[in-house]
């Protein structure tokens, strides 16, 4: 019977894990992804690792969004550079 | 020529398949009751008086594989700041600061010394309770990047010393190293856990050299990766492309 | 299984699930939205968990996502602010049923703790919980205004 919470997580990991490689806009895919983090987190933790839990809430929870949107933003301003620059 | 690529492949990815089935195959029962690896280190963890066997792992019965992993943060964020450098035909503009609502402004000041606390926590405990340097790390440096989105990039500029990051991530690599050439010098081996006494189990100072090699790995992570985002923000927010020239 | 792990199952089954559908389906606004719920789903699972399993060290979780979840949120608050000016997501209903949700699972835990050190991590953790939903929902919903190169 425990082993319904591992097959839940499981099940959830596999889910978002798809809809992240599904999503074709970077910014969206940040998105899933930051959800895929923490999922992955839980699943960890269901799986009694909760060092390798933590280190996965610590990169995937708001440092490796932040990292997907700046790369976004530099890129969105360099395809119109007439908003940004100039100023 | 296409068809000899993706029968190449198919031929690869037929034979990479067959040996994963392999080795699946041979794997022990999932969630099994006997674990000789588990055991034996929990023993020698305990031998050494570290209460969370995961850290007496990283940090003394592998701390060479730390100490490689150690060196590919260092390696990868040495890249970073390569490539994101400011080339010759940017230039940099000073943003304009965003304007943020009153309550995220404020919780964003409330929390940023909250999530301080917690990542030193997270560093100092890492030898008793899960945790550890490089979870502590990430958590502090994030922890002074709530000033950017709470406030403007200037604030966090102005509380953030460059300099001072770089210098101490690379400190804090060669600490790693000393302490590991520390144990040639006192005749054992290089990165052996004899130099200091293993002190009392379930104690912030347990564990021998533990709680040093956690500490350097946690200001080695958090200073990484201030500069690692320092780089990001620089060429997101400030670095601008010289337009027409 | 006892009945700690079982609500921490349902908690990540129908949180996780709705999270996932809303993060994956519809405009921006509801992405980020249900990418804030995350936050409000999982962190109650992850003190329920740390009960069931009967080891405090795993409040530690809790902790970290209650305090960095919202601090995800800001960041898609503050890099997609061009894109949700023009929707201004808000969903207070869905924010004030998470927080209630937050709220009872905290309780519930702190009455199995009893009094203590444990319990004023548990009281701290809820705090933040509760304090960064309700943040990062009032910053979608145009916490950040005329952020241009910024």
């Amino acid at each position: 019977m425990d082993d319904a919470v591992i097959v839940v997580a499981l099940l959830l990991m596999a889910g978002s894990a798809t809809a992240a490689v599904v999503q074709r806009d970077p910014a969206r895919q940040a998105l899933v992804l930051s959800v895929l983090g923490s999922v992955l987190a839980v699943l960890f933790t269901v799986l009694q690792a909760p060092d390798v839990g933590l280190s996965q809430l610590a990169v995937g929870s708001a440092l490796t969004p932040l990292l997907i949107m700046l790369s976004v933003r530099k890129v969105r301003r360099r395809g119109r550079p007439e908003d940004g620059g100039a100023k | 020529m296409k068809r000899l690529r993706l029968a190449l492949l198919a031929l690869g990815g037929a034979g990479l398949a067959a040996l994963l089935v392999a080795a699946c195959l041979d794997l022990p029962g999932f969630g099994g009751r006997s674990h000789p690896y588990g055991t034996r280190a929990v023993h020698a963890s305990l031998t050494r008086r570290a209460a969370n066997t995961i850290a007496s792992v990283n940090f003394d019965q592998r701390a060479y594989d730390t100490l490689g992993e150690m060196s590919i943060l260092f390696a990868a964020v040495l890249g970073c700041v390569v490539l994101l450098r400011q080339a010759r035909d940017e230039h940099r503009a000073q943003p304009q600061p965003a304007e943020v609502a009153r309550p995220v402004r404020r919780y964003a000041l409330i929390v940023l010394p909250v999530a301080l606390v917690t990542g030193l926590y997270v560093i100092a405990h890492g030898q008793l309770s899960p945790g550890g340097g490089f979870q502590g790390g990430v958590v502090a440096a994030t922890a002074l990047h709530l000033l950017y989105l709470g406030a403007d990039y200037r604030a966090l500029e102005r509380i953030r010393p460059l300099a001072v990051y770089e210098t101490s991530d690379a400190l804090a690599v060669s600490s790693y190293l000393v302490l590991g050439l520390a144990g040639v010098l006192a005749g054992t081996a290089f990165l052996a856990n004899t130099l200091l006494p293993y002190g009392t189990f379930n104690t912030l100072s347990s564990g021998g050299t533990v709680p040093l090699l956690n500490a350097a790995i946690g200001i080695e992570v958090a200073s990484a990766v201030v500069v690692l985002l320092a780089n990001f923000l620089d060429q997101a927010v400030e670095i601008e492309e010289e337009h027409g020239s | 299984m006892n009945g700690w792990i079982l609500a921490a199952t349902v908690e990540l089954g129908g949180g996780g699930a709705a999270a996932l559908w809303g993060v994956t389906t519809g405009g921006p606004a509801r992405r980020v939205v249900a990418q804030n719920m995350t936050t409000s789903a999982l962190c109650p699972a992850l003190l329920l968990f740390s009960q069931g399993y009967g080891r405090p060290a795993y409040v530690d979780l809790a902790l970290l996502l209650a305090l960095l979840g919202p601090v995800g949120t800001l960041v898609f608050a503050r890099l997609l602010s061009d894109d949700l000016a023009a929707e201004r997501p808000s969903a207070w209903a869905l924010t004030w049923t998470a927080a209630a949700v937050g709220a009872v699972v905290v309780a519930a835990v702190c009455a199995a703790t009893g009094p203590g050190r444990a319990m004023a991590k548990l009281l701290v953790i809820g705090a933040l919980l509760i304090s960064g939903n309700v943040i990062a929902s009032r910053a979608l919903s145009g916490g950040f205004r005329g952020v241009r190169g910024g």
